[in-house]
């Protein structure tokens, strides 16, 4: 078993010059540096910016803020605490649900979740937010204590072709190592500070992407079972990995590879 | 295509030095990828002529190539000679035109 | 232990071998493709100077990063010295990917309003090359500055 595991090892490093690849060939602190200073200009401002026009003419603040049940005033704490508890909806839902609830009550079409325009109106939501910490009460009542339990098991358990879960590459033992020069992201530091980063612009997509759509995308290139967008599998992994980032500071758009 | 102009800082004086951002929402098409559904090459599509004045008069002109990144971000500086408007005239290989401005307001 | 460790190659093997076909398959597809555009560096140069000597200098400085973990979005700066007064400004700035198939990336024509001769932006990189960056001083001498970008093709997640 030892050998094996070893020899694994060893053809993984082969094929693709992967775990723990030379740092040399990853970026220093200054190349860092350009890249983090690329943030202030992140071409999904504009999406942002669409986001609020969208926005604005389907909904707007106050009838958004009345469907939640809050105060104009308590918008951003509110949004900075999604996936939560929505009572017109009677479950946990994500900001994006709340938006096609909100969507609905003012006889506008509903976004679908995938959607380009969802993912620019959320962002713009998200926004909002911005500077606030991850308030995210997984204990606040028994809806969110059943999803962040459903939502680490989601995590953990092992699906797809290849019996890898979200834990195989996400886990403390492992974060930091590489994989095909990629540091493995620890979902919860400040410094990735995972689900406050997201909707971020991907540039290897040249798009901005949501954080469902995130996660989405490391189902498939695990190839685990894509959980659709809106399923309470789904929104329950998203109150588990936001969850892991609680207290973190939102910081929307992020910029990411 | 949609278009930002920024300027930074926000607070500046005559004389200052700010930082100009243009950005664009464009696909920047090499001309040499391959669709994937299609197996076509996508034609050349990129942003070539990037021309930016403040109250009218050219301050700076770009002949830009298909090297540039998809949404490509351009900056550049401007020494804050009065109030006026900073106009950025954009235009790619197709035709496709826009202009847009944004507000120079000095403060003192 | 055993089995984590186990899982850990495995994992990464697994997620990688979809990849690796695919990348290979684009490169080649890029090399027999030529693009609309293609100009050399050589070409480009002598277009911009009319044959002039191009001289490095401190002058000029370029700043990008020596490893790029995505060569679709590569930063640029450039900053050129000089006074950017009416009779002693810097003309033009123009930046140049040696090796992709069309190195003209941008020529950016200055004015003394501009106040700083300064140009950013990002670039794509189709492989490991030299970026450079050319300034046409208003005496109609052109300095240069370069730096290397090591192109690597970005991972699994
Ligand atoms: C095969 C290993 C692997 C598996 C399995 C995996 N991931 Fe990832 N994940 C990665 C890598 C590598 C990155 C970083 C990629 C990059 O830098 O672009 C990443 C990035 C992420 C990010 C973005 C982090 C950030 O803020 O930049 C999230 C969120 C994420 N993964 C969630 C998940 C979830 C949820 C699952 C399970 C459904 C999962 N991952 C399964 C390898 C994996």
């Amino acid at each position: 078993m030892h050998k094996l595991s070893i020899c694994t090892a060893l053809f993984s490093l082969a094929l693709c010059g992967i775990l723990n690849a030379e740092e040399s060939m990853s970026m220093n602190a200054a190349d860092k540096a350009m890249y983090a200073e690329m943030l202030e200009n992140n071409p999904a401002a504009m999406d942002i910016a669409e986001g609020e026009e969208l926005f604005n003419a389907q909904i707007g603040q106050e009838a958004y803020a009345k469907m939640l049940g809050v105060s104009v005033k308590d918008l951003p704490k509110t949004i900075a605490g999604f996936p939560r508890l929505v009572k017109a909806a009677g479950k946990v839902v994500t900001l994006s649900q709340s938006l096609q609830m909100a969507a609905a009550q003012q006889g506008k079409a509903v976004p679908k979740l995938e959607s380009k325009e969802m993912v620019k109106m959320s962002g713009y939501v998200k926004s909002l937010a911005n500077d606030l910490k991850t308030n995210i009460d997984v204990k606040v009542n028994k809806q969110m204590e059943e999803m962040v339990v459903l939502g680490k098991h989601i995590f953990e358990e092992r699906r797809g072709g290849r019996g890898l879960s979200c834990n195989s590459c996400h886990s403390p033992d492992i974060i930091g190592s590489r994989l095909r020069m990629q540091e493995l992201p620890d979902l919860g530091a400040p410094t990735t500070a995972s689900a406050s980063t997201w909707h971020a612009y991907r540039m290897t997509q040249s798009a901005m992407v949501s954080f469902d759509k995130r996660m989405q995308q490391c189902m498939k290139n695990a190839l685990l079972a894509e959980l659709p967008l809106g399923s309470k599998e789904m929104v329950a992994l998203e109150v588990y990995v936001t969850n892991k980032g609680k207290g973190n500071t939102i910081q929307i758009p992020g910029l990411k590879r | 295509m949609k278009t930002l102009i920024k300027v930074k800082p926000k607070d500046y004086k005559v004389g200052e030095i700010v930082k100009i951002d243009f950005m664009a929402m464009h696909p920047m098409e090499s001309g040499m990828r391959k669709d994937k559904d299609t197996g076509q090459i996508v034609p050349a599509h990129f942003i070539n002529e990037v021309n930016f004045f403040f109250n009218d008069k050219m301050l700076t002109k770009m002949v830009t190539w298909e090297s540039l990144s998809v949404n490509p971000v351009l900056s550049i500086s401007m020494k804050v000679s009065a109030t006026g408007t900073l106009k950025v005239l954009a235009k790619d290989n197709k035709g496709d035109n826009v202009e847009s401005s944004v507000a120079i307001t000095p403060k003192g | 232990m055993e089995r984590r460790s186990f899982l850990k190659g495995f994992g990464a093997v697994s997620a990688c071998v979809a990849l690796v076909p695919t990348i290979a398959s684009a490169a080649d597809e890029a090399k027999k493709v030529k693009g609309p555009n293609e100009m050399s560096v050589e070409s480009a140069l002598n277009a911009i100077t009319g044959g002039k000597a191009v001289t490095p200098s401190s002058k000029v400085s370029l700043s990008a990063p020596e490893i790029a973990e995505n060569g679709a979005v590569v930063p640029v700066k450039v900053s050129v010295e000089s006074p950017m007064s009416a009779n002693d400004y810097v003309k033009a700035i123009h930046v140049l990917a040696t090796k992709n198939n069309n190195s003209r990336c941008a020529n950016v024509y200055l004015t003394p309003a501009n106040g700083e001769a300064t140009f950013a932006t990002r670039i794509k990189l189709g492989s490991t090359q030299d970026v450079l960056a050319v300034a046409e001083m208003s005496n109609g001498t052109f300095l240069s500055a370069k730096q290397n970008v090591k192109v690597t093709i970005g991972g699994c997640g």
